[in-house]
């Protein structure tokens, strides 16, 4: 019976991760218990807060693991675009920054064709100030202000001048969310 | 006419033949003197003379074999005459039809009914008499000719009987229509006197001191009767042999239309008279006087009048088997005494024990159809009208009607109780009332819920005003006596549960029939109405929730810190729920004493600056007047904030308290609610002074006129920091004391209020004394100071509503269980997330409804926000319905002793359920997955081999 099989992985799938995170971590579970806080009030203050344009949530059964929408601001090239991103928090979060990477094809000058994204608070400027809010916030603001002098996207960036024809290439690449 | 008769019956004999003329001759002439003797004999009235002649006359017409014929015609000619006799008969009554008795005067007819009647039957019965004579010498004759051959006795039997039949057919087909209501009429006011004359009997019989003590209606009876009834004065004898004449005449009355075939008529006369009779006795007594059990003295009465009248005339009518009539005369049985007076207590006759049978249970159904016409008015005021819940109760055991009380009572209280005047606490009495009456109709409970139903029904839909309007005695009251019985009664009961379960096992009695069988037989139900409320609101925890936005109410809206009441409802709500639960409410009452205990140092140790700054006491104002409810927020239901700027010089004195329980309780600091509490202030005008209790802001308003006269809303409403709507609201309460009036202003919106100069019109307010308003009537703007249960549920909502919003944001759209688990993995703020599966569907609907969110599928109960594509549709379904086969081969294999039938009826609903969906998909055809059906049935049919797998082992 599959259906069986599949019920049973969706129920308990929480019970199978609790020991993975026991083997990687043993010596930390306090912090853990930390990071859990931390990142429930975030939720928390991300949720009350209702900044337009951005948002995010942990996947089904994991907190570490969240996803991400952002809007494109008005008035850039990136208007009317909804991309999705995904993050992920290491164990010691506050510490280190995420991982962040965009899930939805992004046309960006500071981002690969992997998603991953090349931001300064994300790598040597991360401050365990910065919170989800703000790293999202940043990476809307980055849309509109990208950073050409070292670009992951080198085609982009030499595109960024001209925000007509970047508009059309971003139309044009742009796959909304379903895909 | 003879001669033929003769020759009719000649022609079929051969006799005939043989005849000779002489034998003719003589057979023609005796007829002949036999015609005329018997006309003689029956219309002569009285002469008997032809006596001879006639018998003679028989005798040769006997000879001659001719004993049919002459029977027949006697018979004829007796019938012509009964005839007459019997029209003469009802032409005496001709005067009483209908018509005719509904005009007359009441005490014509019953004088008028009496007399005719007797005479009437007095005149029939000579006719009657004097015929049966007749008949006698017919029989004589005739015996003396058949001697020796024949019995004579069965001769003169049949004959008689013969007549008796011919009679009764006379005057049944000459019947008229009204002579049985008339004879009704008759027996029931021959009753009402009779039991006029008992009832004095039975007073003078007990010697009571006062006379007066008469039932009032029965002396307007007597009163109405004419004076010569009037026997106030007469001997016992005399009223004896009264009584006695009373029950004789009515007894020869009877009699007398017995005789006359009339013997089902009358008895349905006196009967039906004596249910009359019966009916009023019981509306007299049980009328709208609940606080008297009636029953006793209707079995009394019943004993006492009716029973002794039927007696008695059964005793004179000799029907009674056992009873010697000899003895009649000598000793009534009226005489014996009324309270051991059933009669014939020895060898009560049979007909007499049925009479009494039946009238007792009429006198039951009356009461009975009385009471539960009566039901809600009963239980309005319950605990006076105990006696009458136990006469229905008894009542009800006989008659058996319980659905009746049950169908009466639900449209009672359908048409008065559960409409939308009706407010809640009106409501909740009225079913904690019903519930401890029915308990006592009905000890097993099952008509209770039967009755309970629609309330419950009612209050759980949300008709009701708000629970916690200001039901807060409610609870109050019901813990008193709730509280009061029930703790003596827990003892109680546990006492004697041991000793009762072995007498309950033997004399286990069913659930009544009337009940619903569909609520199923819980045996023992015990007496919980707490928990009967706590079922109308659906849980524990919101009544105790509610019970929480109530006490604080009242707490806040105390002045003094007087809180045993609510301490002592606490403690025996902590009994019916645990102590956990009604732990944030002994928080708050701690609250209220550490507060007393924190006011009185605070003030104690600042009266000595207000002492040496002199310029407070010019204020008039020192901390004397402030009296702090210092509250743990956290434990406090939410608190209505709204923004008042108080006078500076209140302000100043709050500020002073704060800082003073600051140095007293650091780290601790003071919020002030500043909206919240009371004020009791004075105004003074020239030479008189009000005494006012009211809210922050009302005395804020009136400040502000102290120094400013006239103010306009705009510019009050600023100084005051309140939005101009809830300004004008809050001013009408000064404008109806007549202390503010308005007047139009030169912008429709700015109303100008000035100070009403010397409280002219204040003249309607009274006493100059203290008109202390009350709190409640001042806040009658429906502000509360503590956010009800549905506000503070509606705000933990808009948490919850932001986390759907963000998760449907990231994931797209999510079924109705997704969306829950996700809620309780994630928002763990506070509060948690702790609600059902079934409010956050309530919760969501209202979303889709506002349009926040859209339903993509009704059956999944797929979330998706609005004008989002909806993704992974089938997927969701599929996971979700091998979900619920999880959960049904769950069912059989965790819980074998799960019941068979509850599992059957699990499974068709489901079965059901599937069927709908399957062809939902059919005809809308959105899901395009055919898997998915096959997924469906193999979930139905792994269903269907679980149930028989199930049934197996448990067979």
């Amino acid at each position: 019976m599959p259906t069986t099989t599949q019920g049973y992985e969706g129920n308990t799938p929480a019970a199978a991760i609790a020991p993975s995170k026991q083997q990687m971590l043993p010596a930390k579970s306090v912090d853990t218990q930390a990071v859990l806080k931390r990142l429930q009030s975030e939720l928390m203050s991300l949720m009350m807060g209702g900044d337009p344009g951005i948002s995010a949530f942990p996947e089904e059964d994991n907190i570490f693991c969240w996803k991400g929408t952002i809007h494109g601001s008005k008035d850039t090239v990136f208007e009317g675009t909804e991309y999705k991103l995904s993050l992920s928090f290491p164990t010691d979060y506050p510490f280190k920054p995420p991982k962040v990477k965009f899930d939805t094809a992004c046309f960006h000058p500071n981002v690969d064709v992997y998603g991953n994204i090349c931001l300064d608070i994300l790598q040597d400027k991360w401050s365990s100030a910065y919170d989800v809010r703000t790293i999202l916030l940043s990476i809307q603001s980055l849309l509109g202000e990208p950073n050409t002098s070292s670009p992951l996207n080198t085609q982009a960036a030499a595109l960024w001048i001209n925000q007509e024809e970047y508009r059309k290439m971003v139309e044009k690449l742009y796959k909304p969310a379903s895909a | 006419m003879a001669v033929e008769t003769v020759l009719s019956s000649a022609f079929n004999l051969g006799v005939l033949d043989s005849m000779t003329d002489d034998s003719i001759e003589e057979i023609l002439e005796s007829w002949n003197g036999f015609s005329t003797a018997t006309e003689a004999l029956l219309k002569g009235k009285g002469d008997l003379s032809v006596g001879s002649d006639f018998i003679s006359c028989v005798l040769l017409l006997c000879k001659h074999r001719l004993r049919e014929l002459v029977q027949d015609h006697f018979f004829q000619v007796l019938e012509e005459m009964f005839e007459k006799a019997a029209s003469m008969f009802w032409s005496h009554f001709d005067g009483y039809d209908e018509f005719a008795l509904s005009k007359m005067d009441v005490f014509d007819v019953q004088e008028g009914i009496q007399q005719v009647l007797c005479k009437a039957l007095e005149d029939l019965s000579l006719e009657k008499d004097y015929q049966e004579k007749c008949l006698l010498m017919l029989v004589h004759a005739l015996q003396s000719h058949q001697e020796g051959t024949f019995n004579s006795d069965a001769v003169r039997s049949h004959i008689f009987s013969k007549y008796h039949l011919m009679i009764s057919s006379v005057l049944m087909t000459s019947l008229p229509r009204h002579f049985p209501e008339t004879l009704r009429f008759y027996f029931k006011q021959r009753l009402e006197e009779l039991s006029v004359l008992m009832a004095r009997d039975n007073e003078d019989l007990n010697e009571t001191p006062n006379k007066d003590n008469m039932d009032l209606d029965e002396r307007t009876k007597v009163s109405s009767r004419d004076g010569g009834m009037d026997i106030d004065d007469m001997y016992l004898d005399t009223k004896l042999s009264e009584n006695n004449k009373l029950v004789k005449n009515i007894g020869k009355v009877v009699r007398d239309l017995r005789s006359f075939g009339f013997t089902s008529m009358t008895e349905d006369a006196y009967a039906s008279a004596i249910f009359y009779l019966l009916k009023k006795k019981v509306h007299n007594l049980a009328g709208d006087d609940y606080r008297n059990s009636v029953l006793e003295p209707i079995k009394e009465w019943i004993q006492a009048v009716p029973l002794q009248f039927l007696y008695a005339l059964l005793a004179y009518l000799g029907d009674s088997v056992s009873y010697d009539s000899s003895s009649c005369g000598l000793k009534s049985p009226l005489a014996s005494h009324p309270s051991s007076c059933s009669p014939g207590v020895d060898t009560p006759s049979e007909g007499l024990v049925r009479w009494q049978l039946r009238l007792e249970y009429y006198a039951y159904e009356t009461l009975q159809d009385l009471r539960i016409a009566k039901l809600f008015e009963i239980i309005v005021d319950y605990p006076d009208s105990c006696p009458a819940i136990e006469d229905l109760k008894q009542c009800l055991e006989y008659t058996g009607q319980h659905s009746k009380l049950v169908d009466s009572f639900i449209s009672a209280l359908r048409y008065r109780l559960l409409t939308a005047g009706a407010s809640t606490n009106d409501i909740l009495h009225q079913y904690v009332s019903s519930i401890k009456a029915l308990r006592i109709i009905d000890p097993t409970g099952v008509f209770l819920e039967a009755v309970g139903e629609p309330i419950r029904d009612y209050l759980r839909g949300g008709n009701a005003n708000g629970p916690g309007n200001t039901g807060d005695s409610l609870l109050e009251e019901l813990n008193r006596d709730e509280g009061n019985q029930e703790l003596s009664g827990y003892d109680e009961e546990f006492n004697t549960d041991d000793k009762q379960s072995w007498t309950n096992a033997e004399c286990w009695e069913p659930d009544p029939a009337e009940a619903d069988p569909s609520k199923g037989s819980r045996n023992r139900r015990k007496i919980d109405i707490l928990g009967m409320i706590v079922g109308i609101i659906g849980s524990k925890d919101q009544l105790v929730n509610e019970y929480r936005v109530m006490l604080a109410e009242k707490l806040l809206n105390k002045s003094d810190y007087d809180i045993d009441a609510e301490i002592r409802t606490l403690e025996l709500l902590k009994i019916h729920f645990g102590e956990s639960s009604m732990q944030k409410c002994e928080i708050m009452l701690n609250d209220l004493i550490d507060s007393k205990r924190t006011n009185s140092n605070i003030k104690a140790t600042m009266t000595c600056p207000s002492h040496a700054v002199p310029e407070q006491e010019e204020a008039e104002v020192s901390a004397d007047v402030v009296n702090a409810t210092i509250i743990s927020a956290n434990f406090w239901p939410s608190i209505q904030d709204e923004p008042l700027n108080v006078p500076g010089i209140v302000d100043q004195l709050l500020a002073d308290y704060a800082e003073r329980f600051h140095a007293i309780k650091t780290p601790r600091k003071l919020l002030w609610k500043k909206n919240l509490g009371t004020v009791k202030l004075e105004l003074q005008f020239e030479g008189r002074a009000v005494q006012f209790t009211v809210a922050p802001v009302h005395a804020t308003i009136i400040m502000k006129f102290q120094d400013q006269t006239s103010w306009t809303s705009l510019n009050l409403a600023a100084a005051i920091g309140v939005p101009v709507d809830a300004l004008n609201r809050r001013i009408n309460f000064w404008i109806s004391k007549g202390i503010i009036s308005e007047s139009l202003g030169s912008e429709p919106d700015n109303h100008i209020f000035t100070l009403v100069d010397g409280m002219v019109d204040s003249g309607s307010n009274g006493t100059s004394t203290a008109v202390c308003e009350d709190l409640i009537a001042a806040d009658e703007g429906g502000e509360r100071s503590v956010a009800s249960v549905e506000e503070q549920l509606r705000k933990e909502m808009t948490v919850y509503e932001k986390f759907i919003m963000g998760m449907l944001t990231n994931f797209g759209s999510m079924s109705l269980d997704r969306i829950h688990n996700t809620l309780k993995m994630f928002c763990v703020a506070d509060p948690p997330y702790d609600k059902s599966l079934q409010q956050l569907q309530s919760f969501l609907s209202g979303l889709t409804a506002e349009e926040k969110l859209e339903l993509r599928d009704g059956i999944s109960r797929v979330f998706d926000l609005r004008n989002i594509p909806v993704r992974g549709q089938g997927s969701t379904i599929l996971s979700s319905i091998s979900g619920v086969q999880c959960c049904g081969q769950g069912a059989v294999a965790v819980s074998p002793e799960v019941s068979i039938s509850r599992f059957t009826r699990f499974y068709c609903s489901f079965v059901l359920r599937m069927r709908q969906c399957a062809y939902k998909v059919f005809s809308s055809w959105t899901c395009s997955e055919i898997g998915f059906l096959a997924v469906l049935w193999r979930v139905v049919f792994c269903l269907a081999e679980a149930v028989a797998d199930f049934f197996t082992r448990r067979l």
